[in-house]
């Protein structure tokens, strides 16, 4: 502490310099702070977890997956027969709803992808909503309930009901494209909080599964070719891994799902299985943006500091007349420099945490079916670890140079 | 210990190397400083005076040879030892006062207090004295561009005396000084010797200055030449 005054004051020697040098750490920690966000982000998706783990059964050879329906029932009590077999302790159905409010053309503005599932799942059963700050929990339990007592009711995310020019209590028709001829009325009964549902909509199943039970009354009494193809994912919570895996184990070797025949994964490993085509690019964010741009920072920071180091070699040869030892040297300059890059770097990762979070309410990053992506609240060390370890490590070099000054040599120059 | 002299130089040899070939800088020097002398160094460029003033001070090691200063051989000290013992045992004075540009007078001065173990308040009481001594205590907070030659050369010597050292080096201290302001620091120097007892060595080009020492050593090509009592006492 004794030090520091000197410390600080050498920081503030030339402010332009040390105002430049800070500047360019913070935009660097930005960036990092960016793909860090995003990364850490899908590291937690696909990491597995030990308890209340959620499966995920799909097709076992196709993609996209289309089950019939008749299977939803059984695979909802995680094909258990036996009295002892397993039984999820929760579950969803999703069936994927692609229409357009225009018949004619398919625009941004006019298309809608939705969720076909049973609306008191969303309150227990999807990512972030079975966990809402209450007033958040309150307005979408309202707006389950009218989902679940108007089937036609349909919940939006705000940036697609903004899109589609709709409010809560318009109704429209939704012309199905992948469901053809499959024409929904629909009415918004409620929206998403804001967050990663921005931009998803939701409707209800059995509103979906009744327009597919009528279709052969209007088409000559033909079924629909995707009758029995309506099921794309059925979701089941378990308590922890052994009930995964046995679960898995019933499921797999029922009789009843020969044909198309199923599969079991964590919802981290669909999620992994997912992002397999993006993988270079995130391969390529971890491995060579990223430390690229921690290289980059040493390197402006080493510069600023070498400099620094330079101008000052005489100063550093009278603190070795009047005492200081090399390593106290090394640390003076080795101080100036995380002084410098850990307050910049906390500065910069606190600062695009508020800008990011509270003023634009996330970023845009469509990697995957995730579309937003927030600041985690660790980004606030991230900024002050990438700052200041990019600092130490820019400054060993010049700190060691200053702690090497012989004096007899300065002097006998200035002689 | 009474008779011990403050400063003992026994054939003392220094050369340094400049690419393949040897520069002998002094060569098997002896001499002795007692203590509460006033010494001045005198000799041509390129005679040494510097290098026995770093040996000295504990800048530099000699090549063949001892130094003594207070009964301790410092030329047989490691790196860390005589960073530790310039702190407490040396005071130096530079020609260009080599003053810390973004410190205060007073946080120059205590600069070299920083490297003991004393709490906040010893170190003000002992950089007020100093500052006192050389009659800066009102520009404490000045840092060393508001201050003029004389007054960061007076600075510089307050952060010389201010561990209480006992020998203080002093390199061309009225180099870079006009004359009156070269008067005024021989004045302090004096004073220093006389009333605090200290010894000092100076290295000087200038006569004036060296009239003011007890006695003039003059070096030539790496070896004493002349040793002779203070240039008033012969003039």
């Amino acid at each position: 502490m004794k030090f520091l005054r000197i410390v600080v004051e050498n920081v503030l020697r030339n402010p332009l310099r040390t105002l430049l040098t800070t500047l360019g750490t913070m935009v660097l920690v930005f960036v990092v702070t960016m793909v860090w966000s995003v990364l850490s982000f899908l590291d937690e998706q696909t990491a597995e977890k030990n308890a209340n783990l959620k499966a995920i059964v799909t097709e076992r050879w196709q993609l996209p997956s289309q089950m019939p329906y008749s299977y939803a029932a059984s695979l909802r009590e995680g094909a258990a027969r036996e009295a002892d077999d397993i039984r999820p302790t929760d579950s969803m159905t999703w069936s994927f709803f692609g229409g357009s409010l225009d018949p004619e053309s398919r625009t941004r503005e006019s298309s809608l992808f939705a969720f076909a599932l049973q609306p008191e799942k969303l309150m227990t059963m999807m990512d972030e909503l079975d966990a809402l700050p209450l007033s958040q929990a309150a307005e979408l339990e309202i707006a389950v309930e009218k989902m679940a007592g108007n089937r036609q009711g349909i919940i939006l995310g705000r940036d697609r009901l903004a899109a589609i020019n709709k409010q809560i209590g318009d109704r429209f028709t939704l012309y199905g494209f992948n469901y053809e001829d499959i024409n929904l009325e629909l009415e918004v009964v409620g929206v998403f909080p804001p967050g990663r549902y921005d931009n998803s909509a939701a409707i209800n199943v059995e509103y979906l599964n009744a327009a597919m039970d009528a279709y052969p009354q209007t088409h000559a009494g033909q079924k629909h070719p995707l009758a029995d193809k309506s099921l794309n994912l059925v979701w089941l919570r378990v308590p922890n891994t052994q009930a995964y895996s046995q679960v898995a184990e019933q499921i797999s070797n029922s009789p009843s799902y020969a044909s198309p025949a199923v599969k079991v994964e964590t919802a981290s490993s669909g999620v992994a299985t997912f992002l397999e085509a993006y993988r270079d690019l995130v391969w390529g964010m971890r491995w060579l943006l990223a430390p690229a741009i921690l290289i980059t920072l040493s390197l402006v920071i080493s510069n600023a500091i070498s400099i620094s180091v330079r101008e000052r070699q005489k100063e550093f040869a009278v603190l070795k007349v009047l005492g200081f030892k090399p390593f106290q040297i090394l640390s003076l300059v080795i101080g100036e420099s995380l002084l410098i890059g850990a307050t910049a770097g906390l500065l910069s990762a606190g600062a695009t945490w508020g800008l990011i979070n509270h003023v634009m309410g996330g970023f845009t990053f469509p990697i995957a079916f995730f579309g937003i992506f927030y600041i985690p609240d660790a980004s606030l060390w991230w900024g002050l670890a990438v700052g200041g370890g990019a600092a130490l490590l820019g400054s060993c070099v010049p700190a060691w140079t200053a702690c090497r000054v012989r004096v007899s040599e300065v002097f006998a120059r200035v002689a | 210990m009474a008779n011990e002299p403050c400063v003992s130089v026994n054939g003392v040899h220094k050369f340094f190397r400049r690419g393949s070939e040897r520069v002998d800088v002094l060569n098997g020097l002896t001499l002795s400083v007692p203590e509460g002398e006033f010494l001045g160094l005198m000799g041509p460029s390129g005679s040494g005076k510097t290098t026995l003033l770093n040996l000295i001070a504990g800048l530099d090691k000699p090549s063949e040879g001892e130094v003594w200063v207070r009964g301790e051989k410092i030329s047989a000290k490691s790196e860390g030892g005589l960073a530790d013992w310039r702190t407490r045992s040396i005071g130096f004075i530079f020609q260009f006062y080599h003053l810390l540009p973004v410190l205060t007078a007073y946080r120059n001065v205590e600069i070299p207090l920083l490297l003991l173990p004393l709490n906040a308040k010893q170190r003000r009481e002992q950089v007020m004295t100093a500052l006192e001594v050389v009659g800066l205590a009102d520009r404490i907070k000045h840092r060393p561009g508001q201050l003029s030659g004389g007054q960061q050369q007076r600075v510089g010597i307050a952060r010389a005396i201010v561990t209480d050292p006992s020998l203080i080096v002093a390199d061309e201290p009225t180099g870079d000084l006009d004359a009156a302001s070269a008067g005024e620091i021989l004045d302090l120097l004096c004073e220093l010797k006389a009333s605090l007892n200290k010894t000092i060595i100076m290295v000087t080009h200038d006569p004036r200055a060296a009239s003011r020492a007890d006695r003039v050593l003059h070096l030539d090509k790496g070896q004493l030449v002349a040793d002779t009592p203070a240039l008033s006492e012969t003039a």
